[in-house]
């Protein structure tokens, strides 16, 4: 995933190995913008989706995943996911949609 | 012949779970499609085991429950394996429900869903597998290994060929009804170094 | 030669190899009209690939399945998915009728068949290959195999002579009831009997003398064990019972009431009345054991100290401590 991000964008990258780490990064601000799988161990996508919505966590979700399913799809936009990127990770359109939510504005932003 | 010790590291095997994550996905959109339902994706189980274990590589093997089973080999750049997939007999009326099947449900009616299922879940999964790694995948005719038995007169262990490979284990289940199957992708020995090779350029 | 006319030479070859290969080939168009019609096809059928062309294959083919061909075929065009019929599903796809008046033992050529998709330079299916499998050979063994399979099971549960339990039925029984014991702790004993000079019977008398032997101790066993317990023809000579929640003392009252019984009886064949007498092993389940096998093992060596000694008698393994 990390490789699939643009270079150029200057952020911090932190990494998860399940869900429950990975909100824990949330809950210390340092999640601003999460690229969040459903198959994890311990607590996957849908129960991080659910959590970050239950404790209003401040994240911009975007859901990296092989379970391409439209149902999936449906899901996680319900369940408060700002976009949705299919396993294999395309470099290219990962970075229309970073650019197309204006998270990677000139890549100005400092996260 | 001598065979190069089979050898597995954690990225390698991160490696794997990934592929077979995304391929997986892509056999379950499949199946989705065919039933119109959900299918819970679990983490997929990649391991190396040893011959005497191959009972063991099967989730839930223990469980006395009767079975259906379907396995077809595959080939392709030189590496081979059979995938075996094992469907809990309890799951055929739900799924004849689901595939809108008419028919009575005896063991022929059981036998067209089985075939049809297991075309879309093993097809799919090999070449989900395949397109990742530039492997042409050709299959083999499917055999039907048993209908209604246990998973021990299936897989039996002991007599096989090999010491030690590496077996890649997806245990579908779908959302709100009782269908449940275990897929088991069991390459040859010589293949695990082909193909440990193919992740390592991945991975760099 | 030029590289045009090399290239013509190459797909003149590879025409011959698909009119000759042993496999039915047929390809499909998006209406399911024949585009090709190999060799095989044509010997089956009776029908040139110049008739075949362009025909509605559902229409040339009365007993082709329309609806059930369509399913497996539609999502291989639609989803570029191999699909796979076999044989068990249905016997064939095209009703062939034999051609081997020799090894064909079948009235119909059995089939199973793979449905692969072709793509055209802009990677759409717009046709699609179907490859007959002759699988006759495989499908009349496999019914062979499931016959024959039916018969050894029906045979194997029950020794033909004595009519007493097999020793492969029986083991698994002997094994589970092991497993009870070491996890309820209660006793249970195995019995091995031994049929004393069984040997001579048989070369001075006949195998049918011997047969005959056999079948008295085995009714001699069914008489006077209980219903809970279960014997079997050991192995030639020898007949072992589990005695099911009985320690060492009943296994012994057991044991000695067949030996005297035994004893006191006359056994009629062709050329004289016998005598015989049995050697008795005796094993109860104790704590030191942690295999079946090793069960068995007691007992067979109770049965061999019993024979050593003379024979007519009855051995117990472990000695009583009391």
């Amino acid at each position: 995933m990390a490789r699939a991000l643009p270079p150029e964008w200057e952020v911090e990258v932190f990494f998860a190995n399940d869900g429950l780490e990975g909100l824990e990064v949330i809950r210390q601000g340092n999640g601003e913008v999460v690229f969040l799988d459903l198959t994890m161990p311990n607590l996957d996508g849908y129960g991080v989706l659910e959590t970050i919505r239950k404790e209003d966590l401040p994240a911009m979700v975007i859901v990296v995943s092989g379970d391409i399913q439209p149902d999936a799809q449906t899901r996680v936009k319900n369940m408060g996911a700002m976009a949705f990127i299919k396993k294999p990770i395309d470099a290219e359109k990962a970075r229309a949609i970073l650019t197309e939510y204006g998270i990677m504005a000139g890549g100005a932003d400092d996260h | 012949m001598i065979t190069e010790r089979v050898s597995l590291t954690e990225d390698q095997r991160d490696c794997y779970q990934e592929i077979v994550n995304v391929a997986m996905g892509q056999a379950a959109d499949r199946l989705a499609r065919l039933l119109d339902a959900y299918v819970v994706l679990p983490i997929p189980q990649v391991n190396l085991i040893e011959a005497n274990d191959l009972h063991m590589a099967i989730q839930g093997a223990e469980d006395n429950h009767a079975i259906s089973s379907v396995c077809q080999g595959f080939i392709g750049s030189g590496i081979a394996g059979e995938a075996l997939l094992l469907f809990n007999d309890t799951s055929f009326e739900d799924l004849a429900t689901l595939m809108n099947y008419s028919g009575p449900l005896n063991r022929y009616g059981e036998l067209e869903l089985l075939m049809d299922v297991s075309s879309v879940l093993i097809g799919a999964c090999i070449q989900g597998i395949g397109d990742q790694l530039g492997i042409h995948f050709n299959q083999g005719h499917p055999v039907v290994l048993g209908q209604h038995c246990q998973v021990a007169d299936i897989v039996k262990s002991g007599n096989h060929q090999w010491n030690k490979t590496l077996a890649i284990e997806i245990h579908y289940t779908l959302e709100h009804v009782n269908i449940d199957c275990n897929l088991l992708l069991l390459f040859t020995e010589d293949s695990v170094a082909k193909l440990n090779n193919k992740i390592d350029y991945l991975l760099d | 030669m030029t590289d045009t006319a090399k290239e013509l030479g190459d797909l003149h070859w590879l025409m011959a190899i698909l009119q000759n290969i042993d496999v039915g080939l047929v390809v499909l168009d998006r209406q399911y009209k024949i585009q090709l019609w190999n060799g095989f096809m044509e010997n089956h059928s009776g029908i040139s690939p110049q008739n075949a062309k362009d025909q509605c294959i559902f229409e040339l083919f009365d007993e082709v399945p329309r609806e059930w061909l369509m399913q497996k075929i539609e999502p291989v065009f639609e989803l570029k998915t191999r699909a796979f019929t076999i044989w068990e599903q249905r016997p064939y796809i095209f009703r062939f009728k034999n051609s081997r008046p020799i090894t064909g033992r079948a009235a119909i050529m059995y089939q199973n068949c793979s449905i692969i998709p072709l793509e055209s330079v802009d990677r759409v299916a717009n046709h699609i290959c179907m490859i007959i499998y002759d699988v006759t050979d495989i499908a009349i063994h496999q019914e062979d195999a499931r016959l024959a399979q039916q018969v050894v099971a029906e045979l194997s549960e029950f020794d033909h002579l004595t009519d007493l339990h097999s020793r492969s039925h029986w083991q698994p029984l002997f094994e589970r009831e092991f497993q009870r014991c070491t996890r309820t702790q209660r006793p249970s004993s195995l019995v091995i009997f031994n049929i004393d000079q069984f040997n001579d019977i048989n070369e001075r008398y006949g195998h049918h003398a011997g047969d005959q032997v056999l079948k008295v101790v085995a009714d001699c066993l069914r008489q006077t064990m209980r219903q809970t317990d279960s014997a079997c023809r050991y192995s030639s000579e020898y007949f072992a019972v589990l005695l099911v929640e009985s320690d060492q003392d009943t296994a012994l009252f057991f044991a000695e009431r067949v030996r005297k019984r035994l004893s006191s009886l006359t056994i009629p064949v062709t050329e004289a009345d016998l005598k015989i007498t049995l050697s008795c092993g005796i094993a109860t389940i104790n704590e030191r054991l942690q295999h079946p096998y090793e069960w068995e093992a007691e007992a067979e060596q109770a049965v061999k100290l019993a024979h050593d000694q003379g024979g007519n008698r009855c051995m117990i393994r472990p000695p009583n401590e009391r």
